[in-house]
């Protein structure tokens, strides 16, 4: 498959691309005074859709000073163990289980890596020396637990993603996405 | 977070975002309706519940615009295609690409915004689009068919 953003271009030479477009509309109109809140409120809850769940305000940084992506990357991993777990209990979910172990294991890795973007030392004070792919795997390593599981780390990102500033939104939202569509897509 | 019951309750970098937004589900509407012609008929089913999906959503999108005094961008009279379309499988790469498109604007609107509710709102559709997107891309045949960092732009690999 080519690059897939090629699509918003117009074909006919008279019309404006997108962006032209914004831009002009920029010059004719200036922004127009600032909504309310309540107006924001009012406009956006009708946009409907909550697979992710109910999600309240950012409890991001409950633990004093804590980086709130460090327990994101400790799930990431424990996912991808209790895959590999489900998968050693029942091989024949290794072609199912397999992509969503990939996943939480690169999720773990960009994770990480922007925990240490900000703190490089962060990673190795706050987790203990034990490496997270436990030895024995965890009792019942079912689908359905690895699909309850994927669908925690998802509501566990959410709950953080909305708080964040805007350079750490948009992995966080990525791993929520992915997370909360393993959970409604692994059967 | 800061308190934002005080200050403006969205900016022009959101109101950019939005527009982006509309933009890309304008796109993601013509490409279904192209696509849909070439599908099968199980296909042309999840084709029509995902337009109407997409017809909620840019329905909702410029309906906040308006609201907020701007003026929803307009769709494009056409669209070019990455490949020709001809046949049930470039149908379904089509709307993959207009999927893929969707989920940037999506994840930009949290990138450019600080308004918890629009962020939710960005946030619940953004893996709303993902669904959508790795069903198709079950259909292509791509892997890993659910992407790794939906909405993330070139992947650096």
């Amino acid at each position: 498959m080519s690059d897939p953003h090629l699509v918003a271009r117009a074909e006919f030479g008279e019309a404006p691309r997108n962006g032209e477009m914004l831009r002009r509309d920029r010059a004719l109109r200036p922004p127009a005074s600032t909504p309310t809140r309540r107006q924001v409120l009012s406009a956006l809850m009708l946009v409907p859709v909550a697979l992710t769940g109910a999600c309240s305000l950012p409890t991001s940084s409950s633990r004093a000073g804590l980086d709130p992506l460090i327990a994101l990357a400790d799930r990431a991993r424990a996912d991808a163990a209790l895959a590999a777990a489900a998968v050693a209990a029942d091989p024949d979910l290794a072609e199912q289980v397999k992509p969503l172990r990939a996943a939480r294991a690169e999720h773990a890795v960009a994770l990480d890596a922007e925990v240490a973007r900000l703190d490089p030392g962060a990673v190795a004070r706050t987790r203990p020396p034990v490496a997270a792919d436990a030895d024995d795997p965890p009792p019942r390593a079912t689908l359905t637990r690895l699909r309850e599981a994927v669908l925690a780390s998802g509501r566990a990102a959410a709950d953080v993603a909305v708080g964040l500033p805007a350079d750490r939104v948009g992995l966080v939202a990525s791993v929520t996405a992915c997370c909360a569509a393993y959970g409604a897509l692994l059967i | 977070m800061r308190d934002l019951s005080s200050t403006p309750a969205i900016d022009k970098v959101a109101i950019d975002a939005l527009q982006d937004v509309l933009s890309a589900e304008h796109a993601a509407l013509w490409c279904y309706s192209l696509a849909v012609a070439f599908l099968s008929s199980a296909r042309a089913e999840q084709a029509r519940s995902d337009t109407e999906a997409h017809r909620e959503l840019r329905s909702k999108v410029a309906q906040t615009l308006t609201e907020f005094g701007q003026r929803p961008v307009s769709a494009q009279p056409a669209y070019a295609t990455p490949q020709p379309v001809e046949d049930g499988l470039s149908a379904a790469v089509l709307v993959v690409v207009a999927e893929t498109d969707a989920m940037a604007a999506w994840r930009s609107v949290l990138e450019r915004s600080t308004l918890p509710e629009l962020r939710q709102v960005a946030l619940d559709t953004l893996t709303a689009t993902t669904v959508r997107c790795a069903r198709w891309r079950a259909v292509v045949g791509l892997t890993p068919e659910i992407p790794v960092f939906p909405g993330r732009p070139d992947p650096p690999r």
